[in-house]
């Protein structure tokens, strides 16, 4: 089995105009999406660059939860709380994990949601939801 | 000659045997029929099995058939099932139809023996390699056959039909043997009388994936039930943590890091029951594993992990094959055991997957296909602790469950049960309760496992099912490092 669910979806977010390419480190799949827009300030750019890792069985109906940040960032000149977890080196960037998930209720839905709907997902973290839990 | 089995899903057999009833109601009654288009199971590229991937039933003017007068399939009817073949990749077409004054045996006609070498040149001659199955239906018996080429014909032996039951059907032109006394089904010496399960199992292969505490008494049970063959899967090796469990593994096994399924081939052939075990030692992950399951006439899940039960799901669904899940769970908090339970699940076509029914969680799908890295990182970030949690496992928890999975086995072969299989049958030893769930929890009509299924039916014909040996090695890296952690941890609630 080889993700072609995901492969798909990314090139047909590809096709009408996401930037958004398949990445992998060793046999582990990502989903690196370029220039995901955030308000500066706080944020210290108005474009990030993310990375989605896709489970090795996405097509067989798996959901998808958090993503990474690309190196450096900064949020209100320091940073974000919820930028929380372990960094990964790919593609000569470094990234760290963002502990962004799914509220209770409103989980991802096998099906419906997509790698499109998790970057909407993922995108609220730089908007006004992600700003609001940086600082508590 | 050489034989092959034709494997159909019990609903379209079901139909297929009403469509064909009226030409059965009397002497003068014509003759019906209909086309279905064919999957195929291989080993070692041998055929070793057609699938019924999709009958395509016959629409008004497809069929032409008059009182004492061949039937005619017509070119239009003929040439919407080939391109179908065509364009889903499939090897070939299967013709049904009946002889209605064939009322016990049945037989191909001199007007079949000629006309099926000349449809095969036709189709053969628009699209090379096409094969041409044809099955004559009397009203008690059917007869099967396989055309590779005009001059080459192989003989079918069994009809194999799945659904609520396994049923084994003859495709040699006589009626099916009647079936033994349901008291035999529990007598071993029935084996040798040549109808019944226990005949069945006699003939059969089995595959067993997971060699652990329930996998063990799994193979324990089938062999004493007189199964023939039983391939064994597991990529583990026995560790002392493994001793309370693990029929027939020994504190010398686990010093030596002997192959679970090894040691249990072992032990099964040492009983001297007449069953061979082939031992597997890999990853049913691993695509080269799975494709080993084509030598196996039903599946039997003893696994504790999401990932191997939905591909075992598939693979059922694709190659037609009746699939037994079975398992077991100790459940606790601080307060002590709050639940003791096992579960048989049945997987076949017409019924829910192991999705639907509730039982393979998207959430933990998705942990444990990440490799053992990202995985790391996930559990760094927190929400993820109750997916790394070990739950413990003994012997008299995995027994109940082994022994509701072959007796289920035991009902699929020469029914018995008095209600119909459960989608779930669930034990709850902690208050004494055995319940029969009867609904799919997380049922989805458009579910592209068990409802929708693209390739069902299609065997080795579908996608792809396992992964690549490098991609398996680098989830099952996690277990490893798992394995080497403290044994028991209680579930918490």
């Amino acid at each position: 089995m080889q993700i072609t669910t995901a492969k798909a979806e990314i090139e047909h977010l590809a096709a009408s105009g996401t930037d958004v390419a398949l990445a992998t480190d060793g046999v582990q799949p990502y989903a690196r999406v370029r220039g995901i827009e955030a308000p500066s300030p706080p944020w210290d750019r108005t474009k990030y660059d993310i990375l989605i890792a896709i489970p090795i069985a996405y097509d067989l109906g798996t959901g998808l939860d958090g993503f990474y940040v690309a190196l450096p960032y900064s949020f209100d000149s320091g940073e974000h709380n919820r930028v929380n977890g372990q960094v990964v080196t790919l593609d000569n960037h470094q990234w760290k994990a963002v502990s962004w998930h799914y509220p209770d209720g409103k989980e991802f839905r096998i099906g419906t949601d997509n790698i499109e709907s998790h970057i909407i997902h993922c995108r609220g973290f730089f908007l006004a939801r992600g700003a609001v839990n940086g600082r508590v | 000659m050489a034989e092959f089995s034709l494997r159909i899903p019990a609903a379209d057999w079901t139909r297929l045997r009403t469509h064909c009833a009226p030409s059965f109601r009397g002497r003068r009654d014509r003759e019906t029929g209909a086309i279905g288009l064919l999957g195929k199971r291989t080993i070692a590229g041998n055929l070793r099995e057609l699938i019924v991937a999709q009958m395509l039933w016959p629409g008004p003017g497809d069929v032409l058939a008059a009182p004492h007068s061949a039937l005619t399939f017509t070119s239009r009817y003929l040439r919407r099932a080939h391109i179908a073949v065509r364009k889903a990749g499939l090897p070939g077409l299967v013709t049904f139809h009946t002889h209605p004054l064939a009322k016990s045996e049945v037989d191909f006609s001199w007007y079949d023996d000629e006309q099926d070498p000349l449809l095969l040149n036709n189709l053969q001659e628009l699209w090379p390699g096409t094969l041409l199955s044809s099955v004559v239906l009397g009203e008690a018996s059917q007869k099967g056959r396989l055309w590779r080429s005009p001059t080459q014909r192989l003989m079918a032996s069994n009809l194999i039909t799945i659904g609520e039951s396994v049923r084994y059907l003859p495709l040699d032109g006589r009626p099916p043997k009647p079936a033994p006394d349901a008291a035999e089904i529990f007598d071993r010496a029935s084996a040798l009388t040549g109808s019944g399960a226990l005949a069945l199992l006699s003939r059969s292969t089995i595959a067993v994936v997971g060699a652990s505490g329930t996998g063990s008494l799994v193979c324990e049970l089938l062999a004493r039930a007189g199964c023939k063959r039983i391939l064994l899967i597991d990529h583990d090796f026995v560790k002392l943590v493994n001793l309370n469990r693990i029929l027939y593994a020994t504190s010398d096994d686990a010093v030596h890091h002997r192959p679970k399924a090894e040691v249990l081939k072992r032990g099964i052939e040492a009983l001297g029951l007449g069953c061979e075990v082939v031992p597997i030692v890999g990853s049913i992950l691993e695509n080269a594993v799975l494709e080993r399951l084509n030598e196996a006439d039903l599946l039997f899940g003893c696994v504790d992990k999401d990932y191997p039960r939905m591909l075992l799901c598939k693979y059922a669904y694709q190659h037609t094959v009746p699939y037994i899940d079975v398992g077991a769970e100790i459940g606790g908090d601080k307060e002590g055991i709050v639940s003791a339970d096992t579960r048989t699940n049945y997987v076949a076509p017409g019924r829910w997957c192991l999705r639907c029914t509730g039982l393979v969680s998207p959430r933990r799908l998705a942990f444990e296909s990440l490799t053992a890295p990202e995985r790391r990182r996930k559990i760094a970030l927190g929400y993820s602790d109750d997916l790394m949690i070990r739950q413990p496992a003994v012997m008299d928890l995995n027994m109940r469950a082994a022994s509701a999975g072959v007796m289920l086995l035991r009902h699929l072969l020469q029914p018995f049960l008095r209600t119909p299989v459960p989608v779930t049958l669930a034990e709850n030893l902690v208050t004494y309760n055995l319940k029969p769930v009867a609904s799919a929890r997380n049922r989805n009509e458009a579910c592209d496992i068990c409802q929708v299924n693209p390739h069902a039916g299609f065997g080795d014909c579908g996608e792809t099912i396992g992964l690549a040996p490098e991609v398996a090695s680098a989830l099952l890296a996690v277990d490893e490092e798992k394995s080497s952690g403290a044994c028991f941890e209680l579930q918490k609630r």
